[in-house]
């Protein structure tokens, strides 16, 4: 029964039964059974929802078809691959995403250090009201979001030109539709970042800081030669995490706010795979830009997953 | 530096990144607020206050309705996510089999497969059952939560072996063991995941309205028709987008602890 005392939850202990250790138990192959029974509604899910769709897609990726029940696919080999590749719109879509998470990175790792560092030196109720100020952004549905942004950025009536004294036409510039996306990505992610450094501080053991105080660093040398190098796993896993996920981040924010435009000023390579997908009429085609960028991905996260071990500096 | 300045310093600083944070949602409820003449005045204060513009969006949108409808697909969404997710990290954590490294890499890689490349095969594949512009159709393809297993996996494994041992010992199968021992251990990480997956369900976008094209039966999808129009109308527009987000900001005033530490423990695993 003492086990039971040192859980940490209510876990109601059983009322001590007679033993019948044995008497319910199902036959041996049956319990041998007993895990994939468990497992099966996700892998049933998982199959339906995620691999045969992946499957579907490699198939498709080598006919050209309009996505009509009445208009027969042709195969056309690796056409459809060749075409994706050589796509002008392809690099272009490569370069803006590049540049988002580029522009991502003050808003996922330098705010959210700086704030994180600061906030170790407040204290109590205040903490957590500034931990919710700055979290709020994170719960705002996608939309609402687009919708506040048009409001705020309006060319002439909103908040930001008239604070600014501008008449910046924001989402009609390609520059300005750029830096506002990226802003409000980085506004709904801000916080969430600000959070996962925290944690990574609290994690970080006090005893070295104190050894070098009293050793005579300054507070700004025990931050940049201390503190920081300690929390490097974390810093590597949020820019990991900028790296993989600002496309998709962003990508909810381009299509209700600037449909990819001006021109192709917006356009990342979520919203080209997404515009190949339902605009472009041609199943194949989106499905072989989707595959390619699949492989690419998946390449580049093992890249960056290898490469985040050694980056990042361990205490032990 | 003394230590008293520094505490300043970090107050002012976060008081300022705090505000910058919050703003845009103050502004849309303070717009929201305004009388239809006022809505482009920049008083920060919204006064005289007006629900005017709360009235004019339920006129142009089943407010309700598609609140309702909203709620209904996200807690359907929530509770299925953990009751598979719930079945399945207990097959990962309490058993050792076959194939179980395979499955467990096959469930959360799902998060690596995008959106775009499944979208079109599962949409086509909803057209064939009939499910297209329902609200089934938005949920089912949407029921297993690889971050969901993930977790719970993670949280299972820290139940002390004891425990299940204890539980084995008075005769209780496996699936008396996962009601009666592992949920009511858990209950903590359970409520603290389903607040996460019940806001992520609400905030979800794409696939309802991927299914939903013409019927635009969810609250994001009805605010989306307000949008793309010439002439916004930012009173009503702001008055729908605020209560598209009350019911999640609602939850976070009542039980902000829990909702911060579902989302940082889900990027942290």
């Amino acid at each position: 029964m003492t086990l039971l005392v040192e859980v940490p939850a209510p876990a109601a202990p059983a009322p001590p039964e007679p033993a019948t250790v044995g008497r319910r138990r199902l036959p041996r192959r049956l319990r041998a059974l007993a895990p994939y029974l468990y497992l099966a509604p996700a892998l049933a899910l998982l199959v339906v929802w995620t691999y045969r769709p992946l499957l579907q897609a490699v198939q498709l990726s080598t006919y050209s078809w309009n996505l009509l029940p009445t208009s027969p696919a042709t195969e056309v080999g690796l056409a459809n691959f060749r075409e994706v590749l050589s796509a002008p719109e392809l690099g272009d879509a490569v370069g803006v995403t590049m540049l988002i998470i580029v522009g991502m990175l003050p808003f996922t790792i330098v705010v959210p250090v700086v704030v994180a560092l600061l906030a170790r030196q407040v204290h109590g109720r205040a903490r957590s009201v500034y931990q919710a100020l700055v979290f709020a952004p994170m719960l705002v549905a996608p939309v609402a979001s687009a919708a506040v942004w048009q409001w705020l950025l309006d060319p002439s009536s909103g908040a930001v030109n008239r604070v600014l004294g501008l008449h910046v036409n924001w989402l009609a510039d390609a520059n300005g539709a750029l830096v506002a996306i990226i802003v409000i990505t980085g506004w709904h992610v801000l916080g969430f970042a600000t959070l996962i450094v925290s944690a990574g501080l609290t994690g970080v053991d006090d005893e070295y800081a104190a050894a070098a105080a009293v050793d005579g660093a300054r507070p700004r040398q025990i931050t940049w030669r201390i503190t920081l190098p300690l929390l490097s796993p974390t810093l590597v896993f949020l820019t990991l995490m900028t790296v993989l996920l600002s496309a998709q981040w962003s990508f909810p924010l381009i299509d209700t706010l600037t449909q990819g435009g001006p021109g192709t000023a917006t356009t990342n390579i979520y919203y080209l795979l997404w515009e190949y997908g339902f605009r472009s009429f041609d199943a194949g085609h989106g499905a072989a830009a989707g595959l390619v960028f699949f492989v690419v991905f998946l390449a580049v996260a093992w890249v960056l997953v290898t490469m985040s071990d050694r980056l990042s500096f361990h205490d032990d | 530096m003394t230590d008293r300045m520094r505490a300043v310093r970090g107050h002012v600083v976060l008081v300022l990144v705090g505000l910058a944070c919050v703003f845009p949602i103050y502004w849309m409820y303070a717009t929201s607020l305004r009388r239809p003449n006022d809505v482009f005045e920049t008083s920060l204060l919204p006064w005289p206050l007006s629900l005017a513009s709360y009235g004019e969006a339920a006129r142009e949108l089943d407010v309700l309705g598609l609140l309702a409808n909203t709620t209904l697909v996200a807690v359907a969404v929530a509770v299925g996510q953990l009751l598979v997710a719930l079945l399945a990290a207990y097959a990962f954590a309490a058993y050792r089999f076959r194939g179980e490294k395979l499955l467990y890499l096959a469930m959360i890689g799902t998060w690596l497969v995008p959106f775009q490349v499944t979208m079109l095969p599962n949409y086509v594949l909803l057209y064939q059952l009939g499910l297209l512009n329902t609200l089934s159709g938005v949920v089912l393809p949407q029921l297993l939560s690889g971050v969901g297993v993930l977790l719970l996996r993670s949280h299972m494994r820290s139940i002390p072996a004891e425990l299940l041992e204890a539980a084995r010992m008075d005769g209780r199968g496996s699936w008396g063991t996962l009601w009666t021992v592992v949920v009511p251990v858990l209950r903590p990480a359970l409520a603290a995941l389903a607040i996460l997956l019940f806001v992520t369900a609400w905030n979800e976008y794409f696939w309802p309205a991927m299914v939903l094209q013409r019927s635009g039966a969810v609250i994001q999808l009805g605010i989306r028709g307000f949008l793309g129009t010439e002439g916004v109308r930012w009173g009503p527009l702001m008055a729908a987008s605020g209560l598209a987000c009350l019911p999640v900001f609602a939850l976070y005033l009542v039980l902000q602890r829990q909702v911060v530490s579902a989302f940082v423990r889900s990027g942290l695993r």
